[in-house]
């Protein structure tokens, strides 16, 4: 301000405007050309200016005005293209600096979605950890309870059988009472067959896993159910993708889990009906993680499906949909616990279309069961 | 025709005396029941028989105990000993018998045509 006053007292107004027309385009390629070159050109422009103010004033003005005026307007370009330099540099190293963090910005973005991403698989793991424990702890429970009450059962089942079986032995006059006998004996193997499941359930095989193609054991499986699918009228839809690699599966196993899913889709179309065994390979994938891949097996029937309100419980041991006396309960909890110790998963459920559907998952590298 | 003996070991009487009415009736057999396990190997001492079905759980002394004293036993060691037990299901055994190391065993509730199988098996071998 100091200097804008003291060359106002040198110079007319006239000579202010056009020192000013002037300064608009040194201080304008001041900016953009950047410091140094800005610096460059405001002097050489100053002292074009003030050569040109030199020779029009020579004859009139005094020489030292001239070389007053000289200095002033120069020191004013270089201090104004100094500061305009200053501030393109300092705008300069703004955006530099915006443009850094932004970058950052960026990364860390990428790496919070990247930790979200395996934090929400964790957590996932983690909660089929803890249900697998409670599953664990309920399961150890009804094992000893099992145990309990297999010998406390087994054994007046074997006096009843072997009482049964004498009287079977034995030259017997009346139908009835041979009917009657016959009946007992039913008695006895029925429950035989419940105390022998609730003993497998509560205690399983140890796993026997080999490496198998499980289209192979769907084959297998489906052979022997053949005749309760002929008799019902079933027919069977097969859509097995090929070249499924290989699982470590315990082949008796998952053998005894396709019988027990087979012989719940015929009982649920009893006057007929479509079953459609499907299965693939899927890549899992997460928002911001790809997971293994992953085989699918779906087995769909067109019955009823399972009323709503049974679906969360349908796993449970001795929970059945099927009339009292014709399912002993256990059969979808020994598919769950199977499915479980094999490190894979299945759920249950209806579809859209009618009739239900079991999915059952495996990992290519299975993961211990606890 | 020699009948062949049968002891069959179990805390259970009305076991025991199923099986034996079972064996009997096949004339084939001629069976003693013991329901004390502790008197198991005096009792085995004085019928002398040719095979030994034993219970493995039993309040006074387990089967494993039992059958460890009759192999001790000089003139009852070479008895061939089938195991009957309640706590383990079919599965296990495979639907007929199982093997505890050398030992067979058969699950109850056992179907009396395993039973008479298995016996005719270890006797005729």
């Amino acid at each position: 301000m100091v200097l804008v006053v003291a060359v106002s007292d040198y110079l007319t107004g006239i000579e202010i405007s056009v020192t000013l027309l002037y300064l608009v385009p040194i201080c304008w390629c001041a900016w953009f050309a950047g410091r140094g070159v800005g610096v460059f050109i405001a002097t050489v422009s100053a002292g074009a200016w003030l050569g040109a103010e030199w020779l029009e004033r020579w004859s009139t003005i005094q020489p030292w005005v001239v070389f007053w005026n000289t200095l002033m307007m120069g020191g004013i370009f270089v201090v104004v293209a100094t500061l305009l330099a200053t501030l393109k540099a300092t705008q300069a190293n703004l955006e530099a600096t915006v443009a850094r963090r932004t970058t950052k910005l960026v990364a860390e973005v990428t790496v919070r979605r990247r930790t979200e991403g395996k934090l929400r698989l964790a957590n996932t793991e983690l909660q089929r950890t803890q249900m697998q424990l409670i599953e664990a702890a309920k399961m150890e429970a009804v094992g000893r309870m099992a145990a309990g009450v297999a010998h406390e059962v087994k054994n007046p089942l074997m006096t009843l059988g072997m009482g049964v079986d004498y009287f079977l032995q034995r030259p017997i006059s009346d139908a009835d009472d041979a009917s009657l006998l016959h009946d007992m004996k039913h008695a006895v193997l029925r429950g035989t067959k419940i105390i022998n499941l609730m003993l497998d359930f509560s205690k399983p095989r140890p796993l026997q896993p080999s490496p198998e193609d499980l289209n192979a054991i769907v084959e297998n499986a489906l052979g022997l159910v053949r005749h309760q699918l002929l008799k019902h009228r079933i027919e069977v839809v097969r859509q097995l993708q090929a070249g499924l690699p290989m699982l470590s599966l315990d082949h008796t196993h998952m053998e005894h889990v396709l019988v027990n899913l087979f012989t719940n889709a015929v009982h649920a179309m009893s006057d007929g009906g479509t079953l459609t065994v499907r299965s693939s390979l899927q890549a899992a994938t997460d928002t911001s993680i790809v997971l293994e891949p992953q085989v699918i097996l779906e087995v769909e029937d067109t019955g009823p499906g399972i009323p709503q309100e049974q679906l969360p419980n349908i796993f449970e041991p001795f929970h059945t949909t099927k009339p009292p006396g014709q399912g002993t309960g256990l059969g979808l909890a020994i598919v769950h616990r199977i499915i479980q110790i094999h490190g894979g998963s299945v759920t249950l459920g209806n579809r859209p279309e009618g009739g239900a559907r079991a999915t059952l998952t495996f990992n290519l590298q299975p993961k211990p069961h606890p | 025709m020699t009948k062949h003996r049968i002891l069959i070991i179990d805390d259970d009487a009305s076991i025991t005396r199923g099986v034996r009415r079972n064996l009997v009736a096949t004339g084939a057999y001629e069976v003693r029941q013991e329901n004390h396990a502790l008197v198991a190997v005096q009792s085995a001492r004085e019928f002398m028989p040719d095979l030994i079905l034993l219970d493995v759980m039993m309040p006074e002394m387990d089967g494993g105990a039992v059958a460890a004293r009759l192999r001790e036993d000089p003139l009852l060691k070479d008895i061939p000993i089938i195991f009957l037990t309640a706590i383990v299901s079919n599965e296990e055994t495979h639907g007929s018998e199982a093997y505890i190391g050398d030992e067979e065993y058969l699950a109850k509730p056992v179907d009396l045509n395993i039973l008479i199988r298995v016996i005719e098996g270890h006797l005729e071998g």
